[in-house]
Parts: C-alpha cells; sequence; structure tokens
C-alpha cells in the first residue's frame, strides 16, 4: 500500500537518532491515524508474555469518533439553524441551502480555531512529554466549538481554549487525568472572563455578512425567563430547536439522535443520562409545587427543552473521566446535576443557564460520591473479616 | 450441591476448539521451570548429567526448603537453562526407555499430618496453590479449604471430563486425600454440561455448579461465592488434573504426573487432546506442520491468561492446554474508523458486538488493536468481574502501591486470571493482570 510504504519510509527520520527525533509524537499521531498501530500485546513478538493475549477491537480513538458521529447531527443542525435565525431576524429570503451555507461559514472559523489551538497545545505537551498524542481533544474541541454564541470573536475563543486545555487538563497530566470537563472549563472562562460576548441579548444571532446597520437582537428562552418576559417559543419549537442559542445545542431531536448512538454503542453511560432527566424533572416539580413565580411555574418538562440541558446531559455529564466512576456513584452524580441546573436557572438571578455550572461543581464532587460509593464496599468487607475472626475466636 | 448463577461475564468464542479425540504425544524431553511459580527462588538439587527418576528432587524453593520440584519422568538431566543474572530457567530431563516396575504400593491418607509429610517429600505439595498470592503453600501452612474447579469457561474450553477420562478412580483418590489434608473440598462443576459426569458423583467433596459466561470456571469466582477470602485466612486451590496425579501417586506410589493438553485455536490444523506428562516439550504436541499460519504465538494456558511459550519450549506447570492465535503485529488501515464485523469487541462499537455470540467466524490474533492510554472509559469492567470487588478501583490502588487500600478493595480474593476479561476488554490497553500481579507481590514482601 503506498501510503503505508510513505509512513515506512519516513519513520526512521522521527525514531530515536533520525534527524527528526524530536517530532516523534507528532509522526507517531498522524500515523496511528491512518493505521491503527501494529503493536502485539506482551510487547513484541517472540516476548514469554503472562496475561491477556487477545484484545478488544476497541481502543480510544474509535470510542471518540463515535462521540464525534454522534455530535454530528446536532453540527448540522446547529450550522442550518444558525443561517435560519439570521434570516428570520433581518427579514432575508433565504432557502435551506443558503441558511446552511451561511451557519456553515460561520461555524468554520469557530471549528478551526477550536481545534488548531487545542491541537497545537495538545501536540506540544505530548513532544515536551515524549508521550503519544491523545485523541481526547478530538471530540472536546468539537464540542466547545458547538457551545458558544455564534458571535464569539475568535481570539476570545482561542484564549479560552488555551485555559481550558493547559489549566484544565494538561496540568493534571493529560487526557485521561483532569477532574473538569474541558470543554466546560473553556466556556466558564469564556463566559466569567467576557460575559458581555457570552450572555445577554444581542450574541445569538449572527449579523449577515456585508451587513452596515444595528445588530439585531434575539433572546435565548431563558434570557426571556429571566428577564420575566414571556415565552416567544412553543415548546415544539424548542424541541426542534428553532430556537436562538449556543451555535449547535438548541435542537433536543438532533441531540437525541446523537444519545440513541452512544447509548447504542455503549459509550455514554444511560445511568447518567437517565438521571440528570430525573433530577432535572423532580427538581422542576418542585418548583412547581412551590409555585412563587412564573418561573417556578413552568411545565417541569421545559427544563429539558431549553438551553444546554439536553446536550449537557449527553455529552457533557457523561464524559467518562470527569464523571463519577462507579454505577452507583453514577446514578447520585447525574441526579444532582439535573436537579443543580434547575436550582440555578430558576433561583439564581446572576447566570440563565445552570447546566454549565452543574457539571462542572459535580465534576469536582464526582471523586467524594465515588469514594463514598467504594467505602460501602470497604466496610462491608472490613465486617465480614471482623466476623471471621471471632468465629475462630 | 448447590447451585450457583453468575450474571457478569463474557464468553469469548473463538474457532479451533479441540475435538474429543485423543493422540498419544511422543515426548523424549521434559522440563520443570521456576519461573512457573510466583516468588520461587531456585536452590538447583542436580547437575548436568545426573540420571534420575520420576519423583527425583530438581530444585526447592530457599525460602521454602525440604519441599522440592520433581522430575517427571525417568531419564537423565540433559540441560539447565539460565538466563539472565544466571537465573535459573529450566531443568531439562531427557526420557530415558520405559523401565517399569510395577511393584505398586498403596499410601495410607488417614492421618492429616502423615498426608502433608508424603505430598512434601513426593513433589505433589508443589501441585497446590495457595491464596491469596497464587504462591506454592509454604511447608507448615494451614488453610481453609481446597478449592477446585472441575471445568474450563475460557476461551476454546477443555473438556475437563474427556481430559480425565479413565483417571476416575484415581481423582476420586485425590479428592479423599485433599479432604484428609484440608478438612474441606469444594468443587465446581458446569451446570450445563457436567452434571451426569462422573465428577457430579464425587464423594468428600462440596460441590457447585456454576451456570453463567466466563470466568464461571475459574475458580477465583468459586471461592468467592462459597466462602470468600478475608484478611489473614488462606486457601488452597489445585488443577483438577493434578488432583488424579495425587491420587495415583497415593494408589500406587508412583509419581506419574498425566496431562491431557488440549491442543487448539484457529490456526491449529486438527485442534484435539494429547495425552503426555506435566513439563513435556511443545514440539511433541505442536510442531509447525500443526500450524496453519506460522507466524503465530503458543500460549501455554488459555488466551487470556496463559504465557507465551517458544516453540522449543515446555509445557507450564498446570497447564490444560496449548492455544495457539496468528500474531496481529499488522498496521490496520483507518482501523479505528471502519466498521468491521471481522473483529470482535465487548463495547457495541463494532458491529459484531451485537452479534458475538451468533458470529462464530470472528477473528482473533495477538494485536493490541490501539495504543495504550491512561485509564478512560468507565462501566467496562463492572459489567465482567463476578465478584464483589470494584475492579477500576483496586487496579488504581495497585498502580498506586496503597497496601491498605488494596486490601480493603478486595485484592486478597484474586488473582490477576480473575481480572483477565477486564485486560481484554480494557479501551486503554493496560495490563492490568501485570499490575494486580506487582500489588499481590508488593503486599508479599512486605508482610
Amino acid at each position: 500500500m503506498i501510503l503505508r510504504d510513505f509512513f515506512d519510509k519516513l519513520k526512521p527520520n522521527f525514531s530515536k537518532g533520525g534527524r527528526f527525533e524530536k517530532l516523534s509524537s507528532t509522526f507517531e499521531a498522524f500515523e496511528s491515524f491512518a493505521f491503527t498501530p501494529n503493536t502485539v500485546t506482551g510487547g513484541k513478538v517472540g516476548s514469554a508474555y503472562r496475561g491477556s493475549h487477545i484484545r478488544d477491537a476497541v481502543d480510544l480513538k474509535r470510542t471518540i469518533i463515535t462521540v464525534v458521529i454522534a455530535l454530528l447531527p446536532a453540527l448540522l443542525f446547529g450550522m442550518w439553524n444558525i443561517g435560519h435565525q439570521t434570516a428570520m431576524s433581518y427579514g432575508l429570503d433565504w432557502g435551506f441551502w443558503h441558511q446552511f451555507w451561511f451557519g456553515f461559514l460561520r461555524m468554520l472559523p469557530i471549528i478551526v480555531v477550536s481545534y488548531v489551538v487545542g491541537l497545537a497545545i495538545e501536540f506540544l505537551f505530548a513532544e515536551i512529554r515524549h508521550e503519544e498524542v491523545s485523541e481526547g481533544f478530538i471530540g472536546t474541541g468539537l464540542i466547545i466549538a458547538m457551545i458558544v454564541p455564534v458571535t464569539v470573536p475568535l481570539w476570545q475563543l482561542a484564549i479560552a481554549v488555551a485555559f481550558a486545555v493547559i489549566i484544565g487538563k494538561e496540568v493534571f497530566g493529560g487526557s485521561g487525568y483532569n477532574f473538569l470537563n474541558p470543554a466546560l472549563v473553556a466556556r466558564a472562562f469564556l463566559f466569567f472572563s467576557y460575559p458581555s460576548h457570552m450572555s445577554g441579548d444581542s450574541v445569538w444571532i449572527a449579523q449577515p455578512f456585508h451587513f452596515a446597520g444595528d445588530a439585531i437582537s434575539g433572546a435565548t428562552p431563558l434570557g426571556q425567563l429571566m428577564a420575566g418576559q414571556p415565552l416567544q417559543a412553543s415548546a415544539l419549537d424548542m424541541f426542534i430547536g428553532t430556537i436562538p442559542g449556543s451555535t449547535c445545542e438548541t435542537s433536543v431531536i438532533a441531540i437525541l439522535l446523537g444519545a440513541l448512538l452512544l447509548l447504542t454503542t455503549g459509550i455514554a453511560s444511560w445511568r447518567i443520562m437517565l438521571s440528570v432527566i430525573i433530577g432535572g424533572g423532580l427538581m422542576g416539580l418542585l418548583f412547581n409545587a412551590i409555585g412563587a413565580n412564573e418561573y417556578m411555574q413552568l411545565p417541569f418538562y421545559y427544563h429539558y427543552l431549553m438551553g444546554g440541558f439536553a446536550f449537557g446531559c449527553v455529552f457533557m455529564a457523561t464524559d467518562p473521566v470527569t464523571a463519577a466512576q462507579t454505577n452507583t456513584g453514577k446514578w447520585i452524580y447525574g441526579f444532582l446535576i439535573g436537579a443543580f441546573a434547575v436550582l440555578l436557572r430558576v433561583l439564581n438571578p446572576a447566570y440563565p443557564e445552570g447546566m454549565m455550572l452543574a457539571i462542572l461543581l459535580m465534576n469536582c464532587f464526582a471523586p467524594l460520591i465515588d469514594h463514598c460509593v467504594v467505602a460501602s464496599n470497604r466496610n462491608r468487607r472490613k465486617k465480614r473479616w471482623a466476623t471471621a475472626e471471632r468465629r475462630i475466636a | 450441591m448447590s447451585e450457583i448463577k453468575i450474571k457478569k461475564g463474557l464468553d469469548i468464542h473463538i474457532k479451533g476448539s479441540a475435538a474429543p479425540t485423543v493422540a498419544l504425544a511422543d515426548c523424549d524431553y521434559y522440563a520443570v521451570k521456576p519461573t512457573d511459580y510466583v516468588g520461587l527462588v531456585p536452590r538447583l538439587l542436580v547437575a548436568e548429567g545426573d540420571s534420575v527418576k520420576a519423583g527425583t528432587p530438581l530444585f526447592e524453593d530457599k525460602a521454602n526448603p525440604g519441599i522440592p520440584f520433581v522430575s517427571p519422568i525417568d531419564g537423565t538431566v540433559k540441560a539447565i537453562v539460565r538466563g539472565d543474572k544466571r537465573a535459573l530457567l529450566a531443568v531439562v530431563v531427557s526420557a530415558s526407555e520405559a523401565n517399569n516396575n510395577n511393584s505398586s504400593t498403596e499410601l495410607q491418607y488417614t492421618d492429616s499430618d502423615n498426608v502433608r509429610h508424603i505430598m512434601q517429600q513426593s513433589g505433589l505439595w508443589t501441585l497446590l496453590r495457595q491464596r491469596p498470592f497464587g504462591i506454592v503453600p509454604p511447608a507448615s501452612a494451614t488453610s481453609k479449604g481446597v478449592f477446585i474447579s472441575a471445568f474450563d469457561s475460557s476461551p476454546l474450553p477443555v473438556d475437563m471430563t474427556f481430559a480425565l477420562t479413565g483417571r476416575d478412580k484415581d481423582f476420586q483418590t485425590g479428592i479423599d486425600v485433599l479432604h484428609t489434608l484440608a478438612g474441606k473440598v469444594v468443587m465446581s462443576l458446569d451446570a450445563n454440561s457436567q452434571r451426569n459426569s462422573f465428577l457430579a458423583h464425587v464423594a468428600n467433596a462440596d460441590i457447585h455448579f456454576v451456570n453463567g459466561p466466563h470466568p464461571a470456571g475459574l475458580v477465583g469466582t468459586l471461592i468467592a461465592k462459597t466462602d470468600p477470602i478475608n484478611k489473614g485466612e488462606t486457601v488452597w486451590t489445585v488443577n483438577a488434573q493434578d488432583v488424579a496425579t495425587i491420587g495415583h501417586y497415593f494408589s500406587t506410589g508412583e509419581y506419574r504426573p498425566e496431562r491431557c493438553v488440549a491442543l487448539c485455536g484457529p490456526v491449529v490444523n486438527k485442534p484435539q487432546y494429547f495425552r503426555t506428562l506435566t513439563g513435556a516439550s511443545i514440539s511433541s504436541i505442536c510442531t509447525k506442520d500443526s500450524l496453519a499460519e506460522p507466524h503465530s504465538r503458543i500460549i501455554c494456558g488459555d488466551v487470556l491468561s496463559g504465557t507465551a511459550v517458544s516453540p522449543d519450549g515446555f509445557l507450564s506447570a498446570a497447564c490444560d492446554k496449548i492455544s495457539v492465535l496468528p500474531e496481529g503485529d499488522y498496521y490496520d488501515f483507518m482501523g479505528w474508523l471502519r466498521p468491521n464485523f471481522k473483529k470482535f469487541s465487548f463495547s457495541h462499537t463494532f458491529l459484531s458486538g451485537f452479534f458475538g455470540k451468533q458470529l462464530k467466524n470472528l477473528q482473533f490474533d495477538t494485536g493490541t488493536h490501539g495504543s495504550v492510554r491512561p485509564l478512560f472509559v468507565t462501566g467496562e469492567f463492572e459489567k465482567l468481574v463476578p465478584l464483589d470487588i470494584y475492579p477500576m478501583q483496586l487496579i488504581k490502588a495497585c498502580l498506586v502501591g496503597d497496601i491498605e487500600l488494596m486490601e480493603e478493595l478486595g485484592i486478597y480474593e484474586v488473582e490477576p486470571e480473575d481480572l483477565a476479561l477486564c485486560e481484554f476488554a480494557d479501551t486503554s490497553k493496560t495490563e492490568i493482570q501485570a499490575i494486580v500481579r506487582a500489588g499481590l507481590e508488593k503486599i508479599r514482601k512486605e508482610s
């Protein structure tokens, strides 16, 4: 195969003692992107290895690419919706493909900046550490692009991505060692550093190209509720996703398609998804019962349809690295995310969106939840030891 | 008799299970390998050229003197194989012409101390393994029972009833001997295929029928489900075929470690059983001509926890089968992206994952199918381990070497093989069994 020969020819240059030895991680990343490596169990052919000689066909690349495929429906819908919102707000007579093309052109720089900045840092750290480049950011980079407002200034996005990758991940050792979801770290960074570009009514609708007049604003449903205005969008609009919002997290239908893939492949935990929904629903019902203001009286299922609830539930709460790891822990972790998200939305006057903060908060508590769950197993074992000792004595 | 039902686990179907036919292995060389035993520091007791008999001590453990590891056959010491830093790797015995001395003497096994003495003198003691740690039990050790798994649920399973054909009397004697020694013998049988086997009617043993996927047939599962090991306790385990060897010795006074070994795997031309002795040369069972694919790995034991051996190597202790797999050192173009019906995955990210039970023609080889990563995905291991432990947390405790944490998370209840399925399924390609062994060794050395 020509491509294989090409890599084989280049390989000595990037191996130890080669001319580009310092770029070995970069070479490995491209090589293993094109070809699943030829490594065998036990390190090398002929070693007296003891262990499992066969391995599952899945690897982390496969896992991450499954997540990326699951993101595609939401991404494609989001691109169309960007154009759709602009066309509606500015009264433009755009057809379907025009709307999609416009959204594509607006999304492309966001995705490119997110990937280029993030991957450059990932490659750099891999070279410094003499490690292989982890594929984790392939998913994270796309998710970051999908949860920011379409009008986000690219330089701000670049700084946020750099912050998320370095402070959110690399200082802890890289993908797999971080305790906060890096995509949410990026969004939180933007939210707290540049609040005027991340919230309010003016950031959700992209201006048409070559437009000279004043920008037209469009409030998200959460923004309207916060301001005490009546909701303009119907539940169906919100379910389909034809509403202003972050680039690609408005359509619950598209997100559900992704969820379907994640659940059938077993990549994401159904326990977490289900418990987030239960937690959010119960908290919504609780507020319904109190009913002190209009926000509290909002039907509980509206919370599933608004803002980043569905997207966070499916794609971010389920990140295995930052979620609880035990099955029981996942129930608790998910439930609290759902409950806190709704709690923050309804009661906190400062932030219209509670999902991001709820997930980040529970990321911090996930190790504690696991500790308590595992402690019950440890205590049960110690009790068994004590009983056995008494029996002997 | 009782039933044990387990739900967690995974049966992996690989082509090439041994057909129920037996050939006689024609073997000239046998070896006893110190490397088969955990933590053994050998002291050599013979020199090259010495003539030995079946049962003659070859070496002993410096930490456990007086318990010899013995020759499986009459012959002369052909070679003493050493490796790095002159570590003893194997003592090779060349078999001499069989000289049958028919003087059979029956031994008494009514007294526990007497049984212990006989077993330690004769080399039979080295057939026992102690849990925790997987070592040969120290000379004065006691245990709360002997646990035996008399069936194989690992990929390419050995039919243990078939392998023990004709040795039923020896097997019963062996069980009686072990019952005298330890006071309690617990045995697991396959609920689906062994209810009518002679093994189901063995006396002096608590028999449990286990139903469920692999690791149903691991002795660790039996122990955990019937009498889990507490801190400070020990149990002994022994291979089912070795039970018959023990019985044969007590019936006749002859040390004859007979073995019915399955040669199996997808590249084996004629998968079947071979009758031989432990320590037989691999070449007497598996030659180049037996394999359809020369670039293959020969594994003593099952493909999930066995040891790779070279074609001129020897059978390991307590090994019931030789599994042969094609090596997987090839590049797979865009392997992470293509939908693949040929490769098996537990994760359902491959289409084969949905039809794992139906698809019989899946390809298995020794490739890792990906690069090593930090532990990333969660929830995989919990579906594969039927024991009351948290595998991920236990593995991490082993990695950091926190003894108290390892203990409380149940390290004493596992041997590496009990977590072999986790190692198989791990997305991050972590060498979990080596990590668990290192954790156990750390505790053993510090206690």
